[in-house]
């Protein structure tokens, strides 16, 4: 016998070991890794460094504004992006299920975006931003489109929203339609015969024969949303200042801009786990305890 | 009954402006970069009068499209043959062992789904550094392997409690050791999880930006996404240009979405269902 359960873990050791030392190099070892560091003074290039508890966090939330800043820039795109981006997908989800013919032509259009790069993207529309609107201002009596699209904190927070939507909805699109799909039509109809309006008919059939594709898509929109870097990279740089700037952006200029705070910017992105991990478990809590409800 | 029909009417319309809307974006860059520098800038919405394909020509030679194009295909085609490899192997062998053990692997492997790069990019930069892996395309492979089998692992794990014991079984009457079985019997089994899994990450390498930023140093090594972005940074105002180089990095992408749309639809909304 104990020969058998030797030769069953030398098997599994075998099938997994090639996943699990590249993964452990380079996934593994590197979160514990920046964990440690995040509680050191290291600057990355010393043999020495010591441990100092919380000190790094307790700096970067209560002594460093460019952080906080970020960090208060990203949790209102946050939620911006989770309510925007779910509400567009599932308008378009709904509108473009009703339809016969055109079906697969909006699905193929509303998706095609998400197939390009995030950073490609962001370009693209800077030369929309940069170049068309204003000179559509000009030869047109649209003048609101001649705004400092990036320029401007306060219009760049929407310009930045308008290509992470673009980008973005047709994923979640795609999810919810799935989930349209499962709804059978045999309800839909009897809610009619009942009586029911087309809204009536959506909120009490339609949304909770869906509630999981809603989970899926909120967590979703939820971890990418704090997790944006391309899209305000592309499109701002973090500009003007450090106003646009995200907390992806905030931890990558303190790691890579030469500031040798090795142990400093690896609490930083612990901080940034730290957040992602409790909010999606708020959110995959509420939202699971719903559709048991439901 | 009349009302639905006006309400449909309604919707058509409102798809047709939003299609407009997104697809707007990408008719400006392509239109455009068929224009010279004055043309474009008397009118970016005008279609253009003449085919201009000096942009193209430009930025073909700007952003080295072709070695660049290469180096994405070969990070593209190691990391995917790469991460089928290793997730199918150890997402079919944890799916079929039980115990602690396995289950503790398994757990491992999924719960580093939650870890965003953002904070790992630190350390890793590091690692790679330490390993020398940093600055080759292969070592960029590499890493992507190490990133991407969770999630493979974790498809793979729910695909194979679909496939019954009892044909391994068989084939290991027939004499097939364990190996054998896997790649003879099992893994062709595998295929359509495979195809959603290459997919995915096809997209995800293909397009991916900050970890080539953060691993490749020289130019001859740069994916395309990256070349378009030093082009970006170094040829600002000449727009022609940038669209061209725009264009041509998206078409790759819009060439398989246009062939293979039903299988990235599908793999989607596998992945998330399962997810």
């Amino acid at each position: 016998m104990p020969t058998k359960s030797y030769k069953k873990y030398i098997s599994l050791f075998t099938f997994v070991a090639p996943a699990f030392i590249l993964y452990a190099v380079f996934l593994l070892i590197p979160t514990i890794s920046g964990m440690v560091y995040s509680f050191t003074d290291w600057n990355g290039l010393n043999r020495n460094y010591d441990f100092i508890g919380f000190g790094n966090f307790v700096e970067a939330l209560t002594e460093d504004p460019d952080f906080v800043g970020s960090l208060l820039f990203t949790l209102k795109y946050v939620v911006f992006m989770v309510v925007l981006q779910n509400v567009f997908a599932l308008l378009l989800a709904v509108f473009i299920e009703s339809r016969r013919k055109t079906k697969g032509f909006f699905r193929t259009i509303f998706f095609m975006p998400n197939m390009i790069s995030t950073i490609i993207s962001a370009f693209m529309w800077t030369f929309v931003f940069a170049q068309v609107l204003p000179q559509l201002a000009e030869k047109t009596a649209l003048t609101f489109l001649d705004q400092a699209w990036i320029g401007d904190p306060k219009v760049s927070f929407f310009s930045i929203l308008t290509v992470s939507l673009w980008n973005g909805v047709g994923y979640m699109m795609i999810i919810y339609l799935a989930g349209l799909q499962g709804v059978p039509q045999s309800l839909k109809e009897a809610a009619r015969i009942d009586g029911a309006n087309a809204f009536q008919t959506f909120r009490n059939v339609t949304l909770p024969m869906i509630t999981h594709a809603i989970t899926i898509c909120f967590f979703l929109t939820l971890n990418g949303a704090f997790k944006v870097f391309e899209v305000v990279y592309g499109l701002t740089g973090g500009g003007p200042g450090r106003s646009t700037q995200v907390i992806t952006m905030n931890i990558y200029e303190e790691a890579f801009s030469n500031n040798f705070r090795y142990g400093y910017a690896s609490a930083k992105s612990v901080i940034l786990f730290i957040i992602i991990l409790i909010f999606t478990f708020i959110q995959i809590q509420v939202m699971k305890r719903r559709e048991v409800e439901a | 009954m009349r009302q639905n029909k006006a309400s449909s009417i309604l919707i058509t319309v409102i798809l047709s402006i939003g299609a407009a809307i997104s697809f707007f974006p990408i008719y400006l860059a392509i239109i455009n970069s068929f224009k010279t520098q004055g043309e474009m800038f008397k009118s970016f919405i005008s279609l253009p009068t003449k085919l201009h394909f000096n942009n193209y020509a430009d930025a073909f030679n700007q952003i080295n499209l072709l070695n660049s194009t290469v180096n994405s295909i070969v990070i593209s085609v190691i990391g995917i043959a790469g991460i089928v490899f290793c997730a199918a192997l150890a997402g079919y062998k944890l799916s079929r062992t039980s115990g602690k053990i396995s289950s503790f692997i398994f757990f491992l492997f999924i719960a580093s789904m939650l870890v965003p790069f953002h904070s790992i990019m630190i350390p890793l930069t590091r690692m790679a550094k330490a390993l020398s892996v940093q600055g080759s395309t292969y070592g960029l492979a590499i890493i992507y392997i190490g990133l991407g089998v969770n999630m493979a692992i974790f498809l793979y794990h729910g695909f194979v409690k679909s496939i019954p014991r009892e044909l391994e079984e068989a084939a290991q009457i027939d004499g097939c050791n364990e190996y054998q079985t896997f790649f003879k019997i099992i893994f062709p089994l595998l295929v359509p999880i495979t195809v959603t899994i290459s997919i995915l990450d096809f997209l995800w390498i293909w397009n991916d930006f900050l970890l080539p930023l953060l691993m490749l140093t020289d130019t001859s090594n740069y994916t395309l996404i990256l070349s378009t972005n030093t082009l970006f940074g170094e040829y600002n105002k000449e727009w022609s240009l940038i669209l061209a180089a725009l264009v041509l990095t998206a078409i790759p992408v819009i060439i398989i979405y246009s062939f293979f749309q039903r299988f990235i639809m599908h793999g989607i909304a596998e992945g998330a269902v399962k997810g």
